[in-house]
């Protein structure tokens, strides 16, 4: 193999981690997560951090579909941008309770993307990027002249009710609540992942993404694992949606537009989309390196677009295929 | 019932306007082991293909253990204990040898795939991706996946593919013996003549999308209107 | 209402300039360039920063030739390194190079939009049917019909075409036929994007520039390459039309069917002919 490998390497030979393992691990990371903010030195520090939380919760639901279902989506942010409004809409209008609304906002976004993946899940390749950037734009064309619905290309800033789930809403704006409950559910979310790749319906879903005819011969449909793993990866980007929604307390067209999936892409890949924390942990590079950019903030978009050439040149399996290549090399496994 | 597990009547298939099957009639009784040869171009991968659903048949029936089976989709012919193996190796690169048999496995209710991957010398390789495996491996991973389970029906185009003589006949040997154990049924699609002769009971032999003969190896092996066939096609 | 077909004729001549850009350089390498967008406005500010010197038809000409020389490194750096990859993965770098192009121009030309002149040559306008058109905008209908005319001759006539078209529908049988496909990319690429690079010129009086006004046209121009049919020049000219006359009409008459109306036609199409985007080798 060269160094200029398919995104769609082999996956690595290693025992899986132990059940034990994965959960020690999650316990450590909430751990982890809970004293982020005594870690965390300012206010600012920790808004920034969870802004990042958001995009990594995207750039996971965009990694996952590569992953599990071997399709390059360009669209992600479609439902990123379903799940933040329909919360905002539905807040600010007050038509139901809160409660109601966050899982109207969990609910449509996941129902869309399966209805979506049941028809489109065996289109590949560049076909299904077109296909997902043109879904993704639409709803962004349409929600850019909506006036009545959100305030078009204006967005819209809302309220946050008093209460939700009995607790004081309004904590969800305070940044070092809103980084622990990001971080919290991004790592909830991971685990999920993890299991959900170790199910029967997971391993199905990677078989008919590496051979989706032989899948068919061995006796199993080859439309709903693929369709379950487009809602999952809805029902993740669309809590981000509604993460960062909440937060901000304003929606705006641009969380539907094809460089808010581009980016999310990105991300994704720099990390590693091979790995199901891959795209977290490009989230996250990303983000210091924007932080460390300091002045040069203004080439952001072309340090972001030169770092992705150089990935995908060099390291198609991101950031954290290259960190476990260097520990395997140098423990000498 | 006539006995035949797994029959085709008058099967004629056409890619736009060449006929690949034209009027084809075939039967395979339980427990046979049914060769099918013929020049290239002969139609021998598409009546594969037609009788495991992969390809739809414009004209004839297919039919299983007497049952029409059509219209049915490879899903539910799998269901009916029909399984297939491919000429280009169909096999699951990322996922571990071990992992894609389990795949494999779930889809039949009661499958173990210790037996197979014991029969085909692939507990080894258990942990390591398919896609890393060599050729030979990779066929015989082929071959296992349509194994798991114990289907009645085995459909096999060109399993020793890209083989050497000596893993050619290996793997026809142990074909040849749980085929005898399993009481598998197996119509099998072979260019080695070798092969063919090693372990087929009888010998279908297609030309020209036609049906052009079927008897015993021996029969076929003198059957001048065979012999023709073959020789006219080397030209 | 006829300014209004003939509004929608101007649009659908600046889509078809990029389509046909993107059909060419997909034909030949099978890589849907993101980055076709950003040379449209590169194209754009080039022929500006020229054209405000006053020297506005050398603009046109220079930012042409810069472009297809962009092109032709793009091809040998980028194309031919990754012929042999997944073809998502040049995509993916097509991406990363329309981000660090936008930030090269709103770095050198800053963010603010820019007005480009009409040359003296084409200002004023002509009566059609009773109301005035500006004569530029015939001008710009001009050069999309003799692109379009110019290239079915060539594609038609030429050993160039012929061998193009017949990579088009199939490089590696071509290539066994020892023509040279790299050659032959280096101009079939360069040419795509000097189109796009006429494009951009030729739209610069009529959008303002902006170092984000390649992206609305370049959606536009994939759904016209996807409508049209992939590997399909004529195709791209109707759909050009037709999305022309679709976003023209639907600005004024039923904005929200004419947005929408585009993308699912695109989406359609791609469900039901995916194949027209190497299906099969992902």
């Amino acid at each position: 193999m060269t160094a200029l490998t398919e995104i769609r390497a082999s996956t690595p030979r290693r025992k899986p981690v132990s059940h034990a393992m994965l959960i020690a691990g999650a316990v450590a990371a909430l751990a982890v997560g809970a004293a982020l903010p005594w870690i965390v030195p300012t206010k600012i520090a920790m808004s920034l951090l969870a802004q990042a939380m958001f995009d990594a919760l995207l750039a996971t639901s965009v990694g996952f579909l590569i992953l599990q279902n071997g399709r390059t989506s360009f669209g992600q942010a479609a439902f990123f941008g379903l799940g933040g409004y329909t919360v905002g809409v539905l807040v600010a209008r007050q038509w139901v309770a809160p409660e109601l609304a966050l899982l109207a906002a969990l609910v449509l976004p996941t129902a869309v993307a399966f209805l979506l993946g049941l028809v489109i899940s065996r289109i590949t390749g560049v076909a299904h990027a077109m296909l997902t950037l043109a879904v993704g734009q639409a709803f962004y064309e349409v929600v850019f002249r909506w006036r009545e619905l959100a305030k078009g290309d204006d967005g819209m800033s809302f309220d946050l009710p008093a209460r939700v789930f009995g607790f004081s809403a309004r904590k969800l704006q305070d940044p070092a609540f809103m980084l622990v409950l990001s971080w919290t559910i991004l790592v909830l979310i991971l685990v999920g992942l993890v299991l959900f790749t170790r199910s029967r319906v997971g391993q199905v879903a990677a078989a008919i993404r590496d051979n989706e005819e032989r899948a068919r011969f061995l006796g199993y449909s080859t439309v709903m694992p693929p369709a379950l793993v487009y809602a999952i990866a809805a029902f993740i980007a669309a809590t981000a949606g509604i993460l960062q929604a909440c937060y901000n307390g304003y929606i705006a067209p641009q969380m539907f537009h094809w460089s808010t999936s581009g980016f999310a892409l990105i991300m994704a890949i720099i990390g590693g989309a091979k790995f199901i924390f891959g795209p977290a942990i490009g989230a996250i590079v990303l983000f210091y390196i924007k932080d460390f950019a300091g002045q040069f903030a203004e080439y952001w978009p072309a340090i972001v677009g030169g770092i992705l050439v150089v990935v995908t040149l060099t390291m198609p399996r991101g950031v954290v295929g290259l960190a476990l290549l260097l520990w395997r090399r140098g423990t000498g496994r | 019932m006539t006995g035949n597990v797994i029959e085709g009547i008058g099967l004629s298939r056409r890619y736009g306007g060449f006929a690949a099957l034209d009027n084809v009639d075939i039967a395979v009784k339980q427990g046979e082991i049914r060769g099918l040869i013929g020049p290239n171009g002969a139609g021998k991968s598409t009546l594969i293909d037609v009788l495991s659903g992969r390809a739809v048949n414009r004209s004839g029936k297919v039919l299983l253990n007497g049952e029409d089976i059509s219209a049915l989709t490879p899903q539910e012919r799998r269901r009916r204990g029909m399984a297939r193996s491919f000429q280009r190796t169909n096999i699951f690169p990322d996922l571990t040898v071990e992992q894609q048999l389990l795949v494999a496995a779930w889809a039949v209710p009661g499958a173990d795939i210790a037996e197979v991957m014991d029969e085909l010398r692939l507990t080894e390789l258990a942990d390591i991706p398919a896609g890393e495996i060599s050729y030979g491996d990779q066929r015989r991973l082929d071959l296992a996946l349509a194994l798991v389970g114990r289907p009645t029906v085995l459909l096999l185009d060109e399993p020793a593919a890209g083989l050497t003589m000596e893993e050619s006949l290996g793997l026809a040997r142990i074909l040849r013996d749980l085929a005898n154990r399993w009481k598998v049924t197996v119509l099998l699609v072979e260019h080695d003549m070798q092969v063919v002769f090693s372990i087929c009971d009888r010998i279908t032999v297609l030309h020209l999308g036609r049906s052009l003969s079927e008897g015993t190896c021996a029969e076929i092996r003198v059957d001048p209107t065979v012999i023709a066939a073959y020789l006219g096609t080397e030209a | 209402m006829l300014i209004q077909i003939l509004n929608g004729i101007v649009y659908g001549g600046l889509l078809y300039l990029l389509a046909v850009g993107l059909v060419l350089i997909f034909g030949l390498r099978e890589v849907v360039n993101f980055a076709h967008g950003a040379l449209f406005m590169i194209g754009a500010y080039i022929g500006f920063s020229i054209a405000a010197m006053g020297y506005w038809w050398s603009g046109l000409l220079v930012s042409v030739f810069a472009m297809a020389l962009v092109g032709c490194a793009l091809d040998a750096a980028v194309f031919r390194t990754l012929r042999k990859h997944d073809h998502i993965v040049t995509v993916l770098v097509t991406f990363g190079i329309l981000l660090i192009l936008e930030t090269v121009v709103t770095k050198v030309w800053g963010k603010a939009y820019l007005t480009y002149p009409v040359p003296p040559l084409l200002a004023g306008t002509v009566s059609i049917g009773g109301s005035p058109f500006p004569i530029y905008r015939l001008f710009v209908i001009a050069v999309s019909v003799a692109v379009a005319v110019s290239l079915s001759l060539w594609l038609r006539y030429t050993r160039a075409g012929l061998y193009i078209r017949a990579a088009s529908t199939d490089a590696r049988v071509t290539s066994m036929q020892g023509i040279n496909v790299d050659r032959l990319s280096l101009i079939v690429v360069g040419l795509g994007t000097a189109l796009a690079g006429l494009s951009g010129v030729v739209a610069g009086p009529l959008l303002s520039l902006s170092p984000t006004m390649g992206n609305y046209i370049l959606i536009d121009s994939f759904i016209v390459v996807v409508i049209g049919g992939l590997g399909s020049f004529a195709g791209a000219f109707i759909a050009a039309l037709l999305i022309g006359q679709i976003h023209n009409f639907g600005a004024v008459y039923l904005p929200w069917a004419a947005t929408v109306l585009p993308f699912m036609l695109m989406v359609g199409i791609l469900i039901w002919r995916p194949t027209g985007f190497a299906g099969s080798r992902t």
